[in-house]
């Protein structure tokens, strides 16, 4: 409820943030290399993790809390993006190229 | 890993880009929410009653400082700003408004304006006091000076209008409530306004008394001016009562023989006792001047003026006679008008016979004591005799024929005498006239009406 009352100033930059996800996943399975990983890779995740706890509690005041709540919002979305265009690419290559 | 989280590691770069569309988000999201949530919260607590409101939003975090009137109302509109939608954090800023102790309110009258201050308990209390005063009073500026407190006694609010009923009945003066006690000191705009608030306050509401009730009632007025040009005499001022009124006008008339009174007289309450004993006598020494203003205010009798001649002055000046109340003062201011020219024994007759034919010297009843009604005109005829030296005078005494001769010629005969003897205390020679009664014998009109009586009954000055 609150967070539809609230997405209605930015909901195109969320739309914006998924669809960017779906590309980013999209690419993702065909892309070459292996991204971040290891400690670099743990290092964001773990950043993502704080950043989160203080959104959750409620520690970050007035405007940078708004910001961070946006973010990790846009985020998440941008999570999820990545997460269904991934998975649908994985998909579609699958049945473009049956197992031999 | 399993799923699509196996590519997860590449998913990074594109949260570049994120950040950026993060960037713009947050710069073109940030005021309008902020302003949204700004005018939501103001209208949560809209009609909350509290005073000092005011909402700043950052973020969505709100910064709600007000003053509030009772514990119940600062957590109604903590929670009215918290369930406001989008609202993250309120940052509490409410306080209690302070308690007075006295609580202490009041209303003060000068010559301009009227000026409210103290403590209120609620600004609506506050806001209807204020339009009170304004429609009570009429046109007089009203100055709202009064803060805002707890701790006002119940009832506060129909007591303080009472109150502002009463300020409207000042000339000026100040009316405090403290606790419930209530002060009043200052002047009363009109007479019987002192009364009428004393009465007011009985209707005080319960709990609320009176602790000082100074106010003063206006001095009581009553003012005559002798105007010999208009020929006049105006009367203003009070009078205490409709009876007091036809009797002083019924005097003025009887002792301006020569005037037209001009009655412009109120009839109001708060009258000094012995007031028309007072004024009575008082009128009398006024119609013995030729000019003069005669101001009585509360116990006090002032009379100036020009008087006739020099013997009439030092009278005038001694005193207002047996008559006067005994604990009402009284000052003469008391000139002589300069004497009149000289004139021969024709136009002296002529002089006294226009005096006599305008008013007949009146005596009391059945005895020989001139009236008090008289002096005016009698001062007149002594002026007149001091203007021709050389006339000899003969005082002719006349009765009608009511009662039996020898009492009538008796009686002529005394009141002639009396005449005569006011002549010499006015400063002339007694040798100058002659007293003489002729009872009923000389009729100017028909002894069978009590109108030709009247007329029958009087004294002639024959010039020899």
């Amino acid at each position: 409820m609150i967070m539809a009352y609230v997405a209605q100033f930015f909901w195109g930059w969320l739309v914006a943030s998924l669809l960017l996800g779906f590309a980013m996943g999209w690419i993702s399975v065909v892309q070459r290399g292996d991204g971040i990983t290891g400690a670099p890779g743990r290092a964001l995740w773990a950043l993502v993790g704080v950043l989160l706890g203080l959104s959750i509690g409620r520690i970050v005041p007035g405007r940078f809390g708004y910001w961070l709540d946006l973010g990790l919002v846009m985020f998440g979305l941008y999570l999820a993006g990545c997460v269904i265009g991934s998975w649908l690419r994985a998909r579609v290559l699958a049945r473009a190229a049956p197992p031999a | 890993m399993h799923g699509p989280l196996r590519w997860s590691s590449k998913w990074w770069p594109g949260a570049i880009l994120l950040v950026v569309f993060w960037v713009f988000a947050a710069w073109t999201s940030t005021e309008p929410l902020e302003g949204d949530l700004a005018a939501r919260s103001n209208a949560a607590v809209k009609d909350a009653v509290l005073d000092k409101k005011r909402v700043t939003v950052a973020g969505r975090d709100v910064t709600f400082a007000a003053e509030a009137f009772s514990s119940d109302g600062r957590r109604g509109a903590i929670v009215a700003v918290e369930t406001v939608p989008g609202v993250r954090l309120v940052n509490d800023e409410t306080r209690l408004v302070p308690e007075a102790k006295p609580f202490v309110w009041s209303a003060e009258r000068d010559v301009v304006r009227v000026t409210l201050s103290g403590s209120a308990p609620l600004p609506s209390v506050k806001g209807q006091l204020f339009e009170a005063a304004k429609a009570g009073l009429g046109g007089v500026e009203v100055s709202d000076q009064m803060g805002l407190a707890r701790g006002a006694p119940p009832r506060f609010d129909a007591t303080a209008l009472l109150l502002l009923d009463q300020i409207g009945k000042l000339k000026d003066g100040k009316i405090t409530l403290s606790d419930d006690k209530v002060s009043l000191s200052g002047m009363a705009r009109e007479l019987g306004g002192r009364e009428a608030i004393a009465a007011a306050l009985k209707n005080l509401p319960e709990g609320f008394s009176v602790a000082a009730n100074d106010i003063k009632a206006p001095p009581y007025v009553f003012q005559a001016y002798k105007d010999p040009v208009a020929s006049t005499l105006t009367l203003t001022g009070n009078v205490p009562d409709k009876n007091a009124h036809t009797a002083l006008v019924a005097a003025a008339e009887r002792k301006f023989f020569a005037e037209k009174v001009v009655d412009n007289l109120k009839e109001s309450i708060g009258a000094p006792g012995s007031f028309t004993a007072a004024v009575i006598p008082a009128l009398s020494a006024l119609s013995r001047l030729s000019t003069g203003t005669l101001v009585v205010s509360d116990r006090e009798v002032k009379l100036s003026g020009d008087a006739l001649y020099d013997a009439a002055a030092a009278q005038i000046r001694a005193g207002l006679g047996k008559d006067f109340p005994q604990n009402w003062q009284y000052k003469a201011e008391i000139a002589v008008k300069p004497p009149s020219a000289p004139v021969d024994n024709t136009v002296c007759q002529q002089l006294f016979a226009d005096l006599l034919a305008k008013a007949r010297i009146r005596f009391e009843s059945g005895k020989a004591d001139l009236s008090p009604d008289s002096l005016g005109l009698l001062d007149r005829l002594t002026e007149t005799a001091l203007r021709c030296p050389a006339a000899n005078i003969e005082i002719a005494g006349h009765t009608d024929s009511a009662g039996e001769a020898e009492q009538n010629q008796a009686l002529s005969e005394k009141r002639a005498q009396a005449v005569a003897d006011y002549l010499v205390r006015g400063g002339l020679p007694a040798n100058r006239f002659t007293a003489a009664g002729y009872g009923s014998t000389q009729p100017i009109a028909a002894n069978d009406s009590d109108e030709g009586k009247a007329q029958n009954r009087r004294i002639d000055f024959v010039v020899k």
